[in-house]
């Protein structure tokens, strides 16, 4: 990936100094800055607490009633830290439970709009003509529907295939809803990016050396649009969460793990009567996440812009 | 530039054909058969036959051959594809009444929340945004970036919910929820509006921000502070004139918006608007009502995107040399 035609020109800077590439720079300048750094740890520890959630044992501890219903939290036992729901099941091992699902979603959700984005992306900006125009209609027209629209719409059609929505608890449908709508903003940007590159020395060199179409694309293009995909990634992620909340509130989400969007949801009729505990705490857990995430993003493209390289 | 607006609208043309088949694509070829998903599992042949006779799905999918033979063309043109391009909607399944005649009723309930909201929130973002370009660098701009950050980590939900709970439960200020017509909605309509101007905030002042920040280190500023004018007119006059060309793109497409409501907020504070409807649609399986939403929405929407970038066109000439 370093041998782009970003580092040349950084190389040109200064002559002396050994090349260096997008990346490093990126990550330097990244690890001097500390509140970023502090996100990278919060999106790590989610990371972390969401692989627990796929041990048995927090499977087990997520759905067992062993307290009262609506329990108040206390100190009495870890479970009981963050209270109990109606049905006497532990606040705090859901929430950790949910973390599982809301990255689980959020991720797939990103991988599969990433995918179609970049490709769609990549091919409009590289041949351009007809298949720019063709894709240029597919993300107007997806463009067209307002977002929260289109998720519901696809959700909600999605529910006609029973094995999409037994499978999982519904989980791939929320992950296609989520999935097919995200990847417009990105594809643009790509578009526009790739068609930047196309007429590059770097791409004409490689063409004349032989390089096919797809070799150039993927090979020698990518590698120079991908801070985009990292950027699009983080702030992304981001969406998902947000929206699974929203489709769980809809009925259309995940039926019968806890996730923090029915956490939220069962709200609904909870909160007027006192019961404030799962609310808060799910929360909790998405609002830190969002944030770190936020920040993330902003860090990420800060850090990652060519323009400001070699500025500090 | 004439040109380029006679190219746009034709532009127009496919993008909404494109919305009516993704549209239909998904509510009709994805769910193959609503009128089982809308009954369940257990009914007979003849009432899923008269469910689907309802809901227009037993109609051919894109051209009506059999109906051609007696009524011509516009039989031919019987079917759920054109019913969709040409807005013939089905019924509501629950209403049992045509669609345009609900979405008559809940529009204006809608609009009552959202202009308003959208108003205020513009105002404020704009506000904010001018206030953060002015003093960036320093803790006027940190703390709004910050607090905008902050608000747009926090789920929606959970701030309807808890000022639902604080505001109209807890301090008994307003009613908890639900609506009355004419000067009666007011009451009602004050908690929904705060809370959606306060939950919106976020996106559009860190968005203003960023390109109000951008305007202040361009070149007609400089000049501008470099011939002695005060740094208040600069900000009101040269820069806020030049946000205001992402506003009109932001604002313009975002009044399609407006009609739909809030899907959420109207749920919570049980408002009778569009957004409440589309909710209360989904969960009672009423695809008409779904689909006509849907659809009519997004048609507003290609409309709308279509009069910003002619605006945008004849606000900044530079746009239709592209």
């Amino acid at each position: 990936m370093s041998t782009s035609a970003v580092s040349f020109a950084s190389a040109a800077w200064d002559m002396a100094a050994p090349p260096r590439s997008l990346w490093r720079d990126a990550w330097a300048r990244l690890r001097r800055n500390r509140l970023a750094k502090l996100c990278l740890a919060v999106v790590a520890l989610y990371v972390v607490l969401a692989l627990a959630g796929f041990t048995p044992h927090l499977q087990r501890a997520a759905s067992e009633m062993r307290y009262d219903s609506y329990e108040l939290p206390s100190w009495r036992a870890v479970g009981l830290w963050l209270g109990a729901d109606h049905l006497g099941r532990s606040v705090l091992w859901r929430l950790l439970y949910g973390t599982r699902i809301a990255l689980t979603v959020a991720v797939s959700a990103c991988l599969i709009s990433i995918f179609v984005g970049t490709t769609l992306g990549l091919i409009a900006g590289y041949f351009g003509r007809w298949i720019d125009s063709l894709v240029i209609w597919l993300f107007s027209t997806v463009n067209s529907v307002p977002a929260i629209l289109l998720m519901i719409a696809m959700a909600y059609a999605l529910q006609g295939f029973e094995t999409l929505k037994d499978r999982l608890s519904g989980m791939p449908i929320v992950v296609l809803a989520l999935g097919l709508t995200g990847w417009v903003g990105l594809c643009r940007l790509i578009r526009g990016e790739v068609m930047r590159h196309r007429e590059r020395d770097y791409v004409v060199a490689a063409r004349a050396a032989g390089a096919g179409h797809l070799r150039i694309m993927f090979r020698h293009i990518l590698p120079n649009v991908f801070h985009l995909i990292i950027i699009d990634f983080s702030l992304g992620m981001v969406g998902c969460v947000q929206a699974e909340v929203a489709l769980a509130f809809l009925g259309l989400g995940i039926t019968d793990r806890p996730s923090w969007g029915r956490m939220i949801d069962d709200a609904k009729l909870e909160l007027l009567r006192g019961v404030w505990w799962q609310v808060a705490a799910a929360t909790a857990a998405i609002f830190i996440l969002c944030l770190a995430l936020n920040i993330l993003g902003d860090a990420l493209r800060d850090a990652l812009d060519p323009r400001l390289r070699g500025t500090d | 530039m004439w040109a380029y607006i006679v190219r746009r609208i034709f532009w127009t043309v496919p993008t909404v054909l494109g919305v009516v088949l993704l549209t239909f694509t998904l509510f009709s070829l994805v769910s193959r058969d609503p009128a089982r998903q809308y009954a369940g599992k257990f009914v007979s042949e003849e009432v899923l036959q008269s469910i689907r006779h309802k809901m227009g799905v037993d109609k051919p999918a894109f051209l009506n051959f059999a109906a051609a033979r007696q009524r011509g063309v516009a039989g031919l043109l019987d079917s759920q594809f054109f019913d969709v391009l040409l807005f013939r909607f089905p019924e509501s399944m629950r209403y049992e009444q045509p669609v345009w005649s609900i979405f008559a009723r809940k529009i204006p309930v809608s609009l009552a929340i959202q202009v308003p909201v959208f108003v205020v929130a513009l105002g404020l973002e704009l506000g904010l945004a001018l206030i953060c370009a002015a003093g960036r660098g320093r803790w006027p701009d940190y703390t709004i970036t910050v607090l905008a950050v902050v608000g747009l980590s926090l789920p929606a939900l959970s701030i309807y919910l808890a000022a639902q709970w604080f505001f109209g439960a807890y301090l008994e200020l307003f009613p908890v929820a639900g609506w009355d017509t004419g000067a009666g909605a007011v009451r009602f309509a004050a908690l929904p509006i705060l809370v959606s101007v306060v939950a919106s905030l976020g996106g559009g002042t860190r968005f203003y921000r960023t390109v109000a920040v951008d305007e202040i280190y361009s070149d007609y500023v400089r000049t501008a502070r470099a011939k002695g004018v005060a740094e208040r007119e600069v900000l009101l006059t040269h820069v806020l004139r030049n946000v205001l060309i992402p506003v009109i793109t932001n604002t313009l497409a975002s009044l399609p918006a407006l009609v739909l409501g809030a899907l959420f907020l109207e749920r919570i504070f049980q408002i009778p608007g569009m957004g409440g409807l589309i909710v209360e649609a989904i969960f009672n399986q009423d695809r008409p009502v779904v689909m006509a939403a849907v659809y009519v929405i997004s048609v507003a929407y290609c409309i709308m995107l279509l009069i910003t970038d002619i605006c945008y066109a004849l606000v900044d000439p530079r746009v239709s040399l592209r």
